[in-house]
């Protein structure tokens, strides 16, 4: 993969994301929203119990846990839909006959998309809240380092994810209701709304054998200091093997569905 | 033929498509979502050509006969059920990005160049795409500028050009890599006749002068005419003629026709041997002549024996009637 080409591309999916300004706007005020909401909420539930600390979370912890992740998710803000659409259009026929790897070139779209949600939204966001919550985020220089790294691979997994969602369009003609199953699945799984660690015990071991924690939770939790600097270079490490893994699934789901392949409007 | 001298090879070629039938009206879709009925459409089947480097090939066929699946094979977009193509040595199917990198490609209906940016900048990312360098890059372009005039379209964007206008640009977006092969699927549909024919003009060419093989797929007849000198004839996903245009003619010609006016609307043809009247307005009559029965001089000295002739004109049928009448009677060639 030319290194050029990916930023070239990056960059025109960049250019076209600035084009929707009034997106942008309301997309600020959505996901302040969230924060805002979750915020309350933990601190309406925290007043409820004598003791201050739940599953290791002060609700400072918790109120921090909820900023953070919402600026994660937010920072990997992708269009999901993009296959669906090359495939109904027929338009998936016009990127195949150029000698670049589909994969790559999709992840340069989202990447462009994902810089753009980082810098309008991510960013505002993130400032916002650190002058209107109760947040600690440690800042030591090598924990900064490893959330960069594990936010890296979390990035790629998530892009994985949806590459291998998207792909579903080449068996099915209508992929919509996978794409509401896979969102509820990240949604719950990945931590976006509740810590992995208030999850009931039966359902750690179906957590655990799902790459969805590595998406969302464990970059977060790196960073608001939860994991002890010793432990996060064993994370990182379960990271590049889920992105190894889902590397394997994708490949071969575009093995089989380029075999299925129509291309629509002759 | 060598082996180094094939640029496509293919050999028992087939692709089906499985299509779902759902039954009519509301209990018949109720029915489909239990249980399902797919019926298998053969889109090619089991073709065989070989074409060799520097050759110009018309791939025709009514619409649905194969023709643009065959290329989508060719071209890597899509996966033969079984059989194998082979382009420049290379298995399309197999090694995508490798074949790309050796063929321009393109489809009529679309575009592969960037709807939002102005023509230039999509040549130049094509150029990056394709990696190639800067000097050959302008060198190309000279060359694709002078013969389908781009200069004046290379800072508008692609969604404000016209259909002539953004098929030659893709048509040169196709070329920037020079491709020693070239895939044009409907390269000059919607076209008007001016640029019809500089498309026609630069294609025989580049095909002279560069030696780029050229496969064409069209319903224009004139394109076939004036730029194939072979022709491969499709029906239903199988090959029902694959030789040279000029043969099609001598062999599935056996008719002229004659154009003639008289002075007078009531001319009896009679008497004469060997024609068929097959259409009459006025004074003006259309014969066709049966060339093994009776020659063509005969024929108009015959007439002009017995009537006083105004004006007179002998034509050949075109390659368009004659691929009509081999549709219409599905005439079974020895191909």
């Amino acid at each position: 993969m030319n290194l050029k080409l990916f930023f070239k591309f990056v960059s025109i999916s960049f250019q076209k994301q600035v084009t929707y300004r009034f997106d942008c706007l309301v997309g600020i005020v959505n996901g302040f929203l969230y924060v805002f909401i979750f915020t309350s909420l933990w601190k309406a539930l925290y007043s409820q119990f004598d003791t201050t600390v739940h599953n290791g979370f002060t609700l400072t912890a918790i109120t921090t846990y909820a900023v953070l992740v919402m600026a994660v998710r937010i920072s990997f803000t992708m269009d999901d839909s993009i296959i669906y659409r090359k495939v109904m259009d027929g338009s998936i026929a016009m990127e195949l006959i150029r000698p670049t790897s589909f994969f790559f070139m999709n992840l340069a779209e989202n990447v462009g998309h994902s810089i753009f949600h980082i810098m309008a939204r991510t960013f505002p966001i993130v400032i916002i809240s650190i002058f209107l919550f109760d947040i600690s985020i440690p800042l030591e220089p090598v924990r900064l380092l490893a959330f960069l790294f594990s936010f890296l691979a979390g990035y790629i997994l998530v892009a994985m994810l949806n590459f291998a969602a998207g792909l579903l369009a080449f068996w099915f003609v209508e992929i919509f209701p996978f794409m509401l199953f896979k969102y509820a699945l990240f949604t719950f799984f990945a931590g976006g709304i509740v810590p992995i660690d208030f999850f009931p015990e039966f359902l750690k071991p179906l957590i655990n054998i799902l790459p969805f924690q590595y998406m969302l939770y464990f970059p977060t939790v790196i960073l608001t200091g939860r994991i002890p600097l010793a432990e996060v270079h064993s994370i990182i490490i379960s990271q590049l093997m889920w992105i190894l893994i889902m590397g394997v699934i994708c490949s071969l789901m575009w093995s089989a569905g380029k075999k299925k392949l129509v291309i629509q409007g002759g | 033929m060598q082996q180094d001298d094939i640029a496509i090879e293919v050999k028992d070629l087939r692709k089906e498509f499985k299509v779902s039938i759902s039954g009519k009206g509301f209990l018949g879709k109720l029915k489909a979502l239990f249980h399902r009925r797919h019926r298998i459409i053969t889109a090619v089947n089991d073709i065989d050509f070989k074409i060799r480097r520097g050759e110009f090939v018309g791939y025709v066929g009514e619409n649905g006969a194969g023709k643009s699946t065959t290329i989508k094979m060719l071209t890597g977009i899509l996966v033969p059920t079984s059989g194998t193509a082979n382009v420049n040595g290379i298995v399309p199917y197999k090694d995508r990005k490798k074949n790309a990198a050796k063929i321009g490609v393109v489809f009529g209906q679309r575009t592969q160049l960037w709807w939002d940016l102005p023509v230039r900048e999509s040549f130049d990312l094509l150029r990056v795409i394709f990696r190639v360098s800067r000097s050959d890059f302008d060198r190309q372009m000279a060359k694709l500028d002078e013969a389908l005039g781009l200069r004046p379209l290379l800072e508008m964007p692609v969604r404000k050009l016209s259909l002539g206008q953004r098929m030659r640009c893709d048509i040169a977006a196709s070329l920037i890599h020079n491709p020693p092969v070239l895939f044009l699927d409907e390269p000059t549909i919607g076209l008007d006749v001016l640029a019809k024919q500089s498309v026609r003009n630069f294609l025989s060419e580049i095909n002279k002068t560069e030696g780029t093989t050229i496969i064409l797929t069209t319903h224009d007849m004139n394109d076939i005419e004036q730029l194939c000198k072979r022709l491969i004839i499709l029906e239903e996903g199988k090959i029902i003629f694959d030789g040279e245009t000029e043969f099609l003619k001598q062999k599935f010609v056996h008719e002229k026709i004659i154009e003639v006016e008289f002075y007078e609307d009531d001319c009896v043809m009679q008497g004469i041997p060997g024609i068929t009247v097959v259409r009459e307005q006025g004074c003006k009559k259309w014969l066709t002549v049966d060339k093994n029965s009776s020659g063509i001089g005969e024929v108009i000295g015959a007439i002009a024996s017995q009537y006083k002739i105004k004006d007179i004109s002998v034509k050949e049928p075109s390659v368009e009637s004659i691929i009509r009448n081999i549709y219409d009677n599905s005439i079974k060639l020895g191909a």
